[in-house]
């Protein structure tokens, strides 16, 4: 798994790369919280590169939002493939996290 | 003649002997040696028996002369104190002959009583001869048949003989028409068994094999396999009550219900309650038969099988371990009207093999009447490692003749089994094997394996992201939490084959941890903290949408999890996804 990051403005913008599972879940939740305790606190995951997402890793999305709901902080993710997405819906994550389209739609939102 | 004396009054405290009769030509000599004879036993002197002997001879040649029914009766009679030996001529006598009597006897009397006119003589006895044993001996000796009397005793007896030998044909041909009618029911019975084999030479997904000896006596065991269409196959093996034509008919009738009903009807459950209903109608004769029937799958190794009364079978899984299908769905066919059997399913894994039998192998018995019994079959097949059908149904049967030794076999034998290869290839590379250790590491590395083998096969991307959140979910499963009870470090290996049908994927994970049904309500782990459980099944909820059918099994000491997953319809909706994205663009 391969992660990069951008800051644009007040988001930080997290890239994936790989797929989002049982063992990459690790280095990526690590990864995120890290951000979290620099202060970045205004996260966008972008899923683009992302094949798959299993149970694993939507846990550590979801860890990762109830953190930051507790503090000004926001969990923003965009660019779900067709399995993600299903994957979102049949969790019913798509009413529980910040999902947009793209990138774009993610920063241009509140 | 004259010299005679005539006694018309004589006391007659005779005690009678017996008459011999003059009546055929040889008879008179007879009349002289019997006389002879019993003469010698009782007279004083030798030289009575001769004297007497040539006057019977004598005067018995002129009573056949003169007479129709000549005889000399013979008895003992006592006068004064002494006993005499008493012979009366029966019959006219002439003077020659009378002179002959008067010559040598004292007293000739002459008499006519109820038998007509006699000439009665007596002889004195010695005093000595007479007591049980010689009054015997002289009846015997009056009653001696002649050759005649013999010849007509023996052609009498003959034709007794000939008659009781008609009532003996007659019952023979009775029992024959018994032993015909088993040989018939017997000739009925194994002309509807499939008996060439290999049976099905064209289907690489399994091989099959049956062997069935019928006892003597009793028995109406059978079998039948056929394939239902390109990918079901129907085997089964019963056994009907009874023996004969009777039991032989039953069984055909059986064995063509449940063909019939196969053809439009892939439940083993619905094809035995149809059979049953149909033959325990007006089944008078109260006969029924056992029957385990059971519907294969080829492509997908699923076997659903319906028992309704018959000795469980067994499945020897590729993996070594020896299971019985112990379900009962139902009671025996063609008892009761109305019965609505039940079913169960179970998949086979490649060489996998099913052992079917009648109760003829447990039952068989030794010379000195012990069974072989259930535990003796048990540890055989355990033992054994059987590469085909053939092998298995041969080594078992061996077995039992050698247990059975010079004992008769009791019941009819059946053995029947069937091996499972799994789907046919046909680039042979249609079907991928992987194995992996309960390594969470290593699960991705299946992922890359698989997506590999889906690109080869033009899987859709879309199903290969599913079937890689599907096996993340599961073997995450099986490692994090399938052998807590081990010590750390405990290497297992989890192993998974795929198998590309023309439009299904149909994948099969096998481990060996603890008992674990991930489609089951999950049962609290008490192995793991809050904070370890996975939540809320969640992945297990992806699985079974992202499939369109899952399957758990236990196996002996196995997991087993098996997915099946359509790419027809997959491949349409990556289809629209794609010219989704195209129009997006």
């Amino acid at each position: 798994m391969d992660i990069s990051t951008e800051q644009i403005e007040s988001t930080t913008v997290v890239r994936l790369s790989g797929n989002l599972d049982t063992n990459t879940s690790v280095p990526a939740h690590e990864k995120l919280d890290s951000l979290i305790e620099n202060g970045h606190t205004h996260l966008l995951v972008n899923l683009r590169h992302v094949g798959f997402v299993s149970s694993a890793g939507l846990r550590i999305l979801l860890a990762t939002a109830k953190r930051l709901n507790g503090t000004d902080g926001s969990l923003k993710i965009s660019n779900l493939n067709e399995t993600v997405n299903e994957v979102f819906e049949i969790s019913g994550f798509n009413s529980i996290l910040n999902v947009f389209n793209t990138e774009e739609d993610a920063l241009k939102d509140g | 003649m004259n010299q005679a004396q005539v006694h018309s009054t004589l006391p007659r405290e005779t005690f009678v002997l017996g008459s011999i009769p003059l009546v055929e030509s040889c008879s008179v000599l007879e009349a002289r040696r019997k006389i002879h004879s019993l003469v010698s036993l009782v007279a004083p002197d030798s030289l009575v028996p001769t004297r007497l002997a040539t006057v019977v001879s004598e005067v018995g040649k002129a009573l056949r002369r003169l007479n129709p029914q000549p005889r000399i009766e013979v008895g003992l009679c006592a006068r004064g104190n002494l006993p005499r030996l008493q012979l009366d001529f029966v019959g006219q006598l002439d003077s020659r002959s009378l002179g002959y009597l008067n010559s040598f006897f004292d007293h000739l009397e002459k008499d006519s009583g109820s038998s007509g006119l006699f000439h009665r003589v007596n002889v004195e006895l010695s005093s000595s001869a007479v007591n049980s044993a010689t009054l015997a001996r002289l009846r015997e000796i009056v009653e001696q048949k002649t050759r005649d009397q013999l010849l007509e005793e023996i052609q009498s007896k003959n034709s007794e003989l000939e008659e009781s030998l008609e009532t003996l044909k007659r019952t023979r041909s009775a029992k024959d028409r018994m032993e015909s009618e088993l040989n018939i029911g017997r000739d009925i019975q194994m002309s509807m068994l499939p008996l060439s084999f290999p049976a099905f030479p064209e289907q690489g997904e399994f091989d099959v094999h049956a062997t069935l000896y019928p006892a003597q006596e009793v028995g109406g065991d059978f079998y039948d396999m056929f394939m239902i269409d390109l990918d079901h196959f129907c085997f089964c093996v019963g056994d009907v009550s009874g023996k004969g034509v009777p039991a032989a008919l039953f069984m055909a009738v059986t064995k063509t219900l449940i063909k019939s009903r196969a053809a439009n009807d892939l439940s083993p459950a619905s094809i035995l309650s149809h059979v049953n209903s149909e033959s325990a109608e007006g089944n008078d004769s109260a006969m029924f038969v056992t029957l385990f029937l059971a519907i294969l799958n080829l492509d997908t190794g699923e076997m659903v099988y319906s028992n309704a009364g018959h000795n469980p079978p067994y499945l020897m899984r590729s993996r070594g371990e020896l299971q019985r299908l112990e379900n009962r769905h139902g009671p025996v066919i063609g008892a009761v009207e109305g019965i609505a059997y039940g079913e169960d399913s179970i998949t086979l894994t490649p060489a996998d093999m099913l052992y079917l039998y009648t109760d003829g192998v447990t039952e068989a018995m030794d010379i000195e009447g012990r069974l072989y019994g259930e535990g003796r079959l048990r540890e055989r097949l355990k033992l054994s490692d059987y590469s085909t059908a053939k092998d298995a149904v041969g080594d078992t049967i061996n077995d039992v003749w050698r247990y059975q030794g010079d004992a008769s076999q009791a019941d009819d034998i059946t053995i029947m089994s069937v091996r499972y290869h799994g789907p046919v290839t046909q680039e042979g590379e249609t079907e991928l094997t992987l194995r992996m250790h309960n390594d969470i590491t290593a699960i991705a590395g299946i992922n890359d394996d698989f997506n590999a083998f889906a690109n080869q096969h033009s899987i859709p991307a879309a199903v290969q992201r599913r079937m890689n959140v599907c096996l993340d979910e599961l073997l995450n499963n099986i490692v994090s939490y399938g052998y807590c009870d081990e010590a750390v470090g405990d290497e297992h290996e989890i192993e998974l084959h795929f198998r590309l049908l023309d439009s299904e994927l149909v994948v099969t994970i096998v481990d060996d941890g603890k008992p674990f049904n991930p489609f089951g309500n999950d049962p609290p782990d008490i192995c793991l903290s809050v904070e370890e459980r996975p939540i809320g099944g969640l992945g297990v909820h992806l699985v079974k949408n992202f499939m369109d059918r899952v399957h758990y099994e236990r196996h002996g000491e196995n997991n087993v999890v098996t997915l099946h997953k359509q790419l027809h319809q997959d491949a349409q909706e990556h289809l629209q996804e794609h010219l989704d994205q195209e129009h997006e663009a």
